[in-house]
């Protein structure tokens, strides 16, 4: 630290910071010099929880890894124990999976932008943006029961099957959400106030995010072709057609473009997935468990999440680690804020789409 | 099932060879046809060079697991490294044991490795020899290494196991009233 520098502690409670994580700001005037980053502060110790009880209930557990992922989570879970016991899912179970996962996508974007909204000042767009979000939040409360956790996902296929009145539903909604949210992109595109804010800040060159092993928009928002779907497929992802979002703008800017451009691609996704729904079973039998280890992994909305399971033949697991997608993002961070002002660190925060209760689990 | 499991010959052929002398080798697909290769290596001396043949490939690190094994002889662990190079996963399992307790940094190579093996050095008690960085990721330094490891029955862990003890408290305050 030169004579010139002085530390600047920011949170672990701070008002731009949605959930605790402390940052060691080294600042040179308004500029920083440095960044250190203290978690743990919600450390839940998920892990140890998830070795105490058997296989189903894990289902629940791992549901409430995170919340806006939280689908994702379930999902994962589940193809992870499938993969150890060697179940195949129906394919109507592959595609009711997927359109869970795409509206939850939705949501998450969405979420995401409304707050780099918030964080800019930008209040009325904020609000905008949250009450196109409604729509999609309504869907999920319509089909699933619930606002958030959607509970769909069971060990060999899911819990719920959508009948075609609610598929209907599905595709009124979305139909009636696309234009809302192709302006929603255009102002975030084009306005001055959000575009002199977060063009050129919080650059991650794609040598940095190969080096970091970041994941999700974060990595395609540098010009790092990454994403789960594409690359292993899983559910019903291969009989699809949608495109990976990738750019290499490296800023803030770039990062939400990546999120609202995807949106697109989850309504087309949703839209097939309610048009070429297969009839037949949504559950296939468990099969017995076996002495084994197996591996399952996704593209939930911030990036990869990745399972591990080892099994011991009994209900309950030996072993079952998790890795999501913000614990391969937070450290560059490091890079994005280099130099950067101090005033948009909450910003370039928000555009890694940060969960700190799911890193710490 | 598929029959082909796709996979670098690169990675394949050169990790094999560290696994010739009480490791194993296993290759797996899933029902979607996705490639897993399972390497068990000898001993944790060999992880560097294994770490070096993926890394050369431009494998991704995903994530690194530590896990207690059962055994007669007094504890051991292990930890599986996981990568991830054109979709296909590439585990290596590290088995610890008395003989060889720690294991070489692999961060110097794969810079996303640091906080997994900080979380592993503190919840597993894991000795990781020239870690860059070996400072507390999540916990605090007054709670022990290793909490994993560690034998805590569910009822104590959670809060309500404490129940007797507050319930009794409880009922003091309200009868002193």
């Amino acid at each position: 630290m030169s004579k010139n520098t002085f530390v600047m502690p920011l949170g672990p409670v701070h008002v731009a910071l949605e959930e605790p994580v402390y940052f060691r700001l080294e600042v040179e005037g308004e500029t920083i010099r440095n960044v250190d980053l203290t978690s743990g502060h919600v450390h839940r110790g998920m892990e140890a929880l998830a070795q105490q009880r058997n296989l189903v209930k894990n289902v629940t557990l791992t549901e409430r890894v995170c919340s806006l992922c939280s689908n994702s989570h379930s999902f994962t879970y589940c193809m992870a124990v499938e993969n150890a016991l060697g179940m195949s899912i129906p394919p109507r179970a592959r595609y009711l999976r997927v359109l869970a996962e795409e509206i939850k996508r939705v949501a998450s974007h969405l979420f995401n932008t409304a707050i780099q909204a918030h964080i800019i000042g930008f209040k009325s767009l904020f609000m905008h943006v949250m009450e196109v979000r409604e729509i999609i939040q309504d869907v999920k409360e319509t089909v699933y029961g619930n606002r958030m956790n959607l509970a769909s996902n069971c060990l060999g296929g899911v819990k719920c099957d959508v009948d075609p009145k609610l598929l209907e539903y599905i595709l009124s909604q979305i139909g009636k959400m696309e234009p809302q949210v192709e302006e929603i992109r255009d102002i975030y595109n084009t306005n001055h106030n959000v575009v002199t804010r977060t063009k050129g800040i919080g650059l991650l060159p794609k040598e940095d995010a190969i080096r970091l092993g970041v994941v999700g928009p974060v990595a395609r928002g540098s010009g790092v072709m990454n994403d789960v779907r594409k690359e292993s497929p899983y559910a019903a992802y291969p009989e699809l057609e949608f495109k990976s979002i990738i750019k290499d703008g490296c800023d803030v800017h770039t990062r939400t473009q990546v999120r609202l451009d995807e949106i697109f691609e989850s309504f087309g996704l949703i839209r097939q997935c309610c048009e070429r729904m297969p009839e037949g079973p949504v559950t296939c039998a468990m099969n017995p468990i076996p002495v084994t280890q197996a591996t399952a992994r996704s593209e939930a909305p911030r990036g990869e999440v990745f399972y591990y399971i080892r099994t011991n033949g009994s209900e309950t697991p030996e072993r079952l680690k998790w890795r999501v997608p913000s614990y391969m993002n937070w450290e560059s961070l490091g890079v994005m804020m280099r130099d950067c002002a101090v005033a948009d660190v909450a910003l370039i925060t928000n555009s890694i789409d940060p969960c700190v209760s799911c890193t710490e689990r | 099932m598929h029959d082909i499991i796709r996979g670098n010959s690169t990675i394949i052929e050169g990790i094999e060879p560290l696994c010739a002398h009480g490791g194993s080798v296993r290759h797996t697909s899933d029902s979607f046809g996705n490639a897993y290769h399972w390497f068990q290596i000898d001993t944790p001396h060999e992880l560097l060079q294994a770490a070096d043949i993926l890394h050369s490939q431009g494998s991704r690190l995903a994530m690194i697991t530590a896990y207690n094994r059962h055994s007669d002889t007094g504890p051991m662990q292990a930890l599986c490294y996981q990568f991830v190079l054109e979709g296909v996963v590439y585990s290596v399992t590290v088995p610890l044991d008395e003989k060889h307790p720690q294991v070489p940094s692999i961060t110097p190579l794969f810079n996303n490795a640091d906080w997994h093996e900080r979380e592993m050095m503190e919840l597993y008690g894991i000795k990781i020899v020239n870690q860059p960085n070996p400072r507390r990721l999540f916990l605090d330094e007054e709670l022990d290494k290793g909490l994993l490891g560690e034998l805590v029955p569910l009822s104590i862990m959670m809060n309500g196991a404490s129940s007797q003890d507050l319930w009794e408290r409880i009922l003091q305050g309200k009868e002193s009233r």
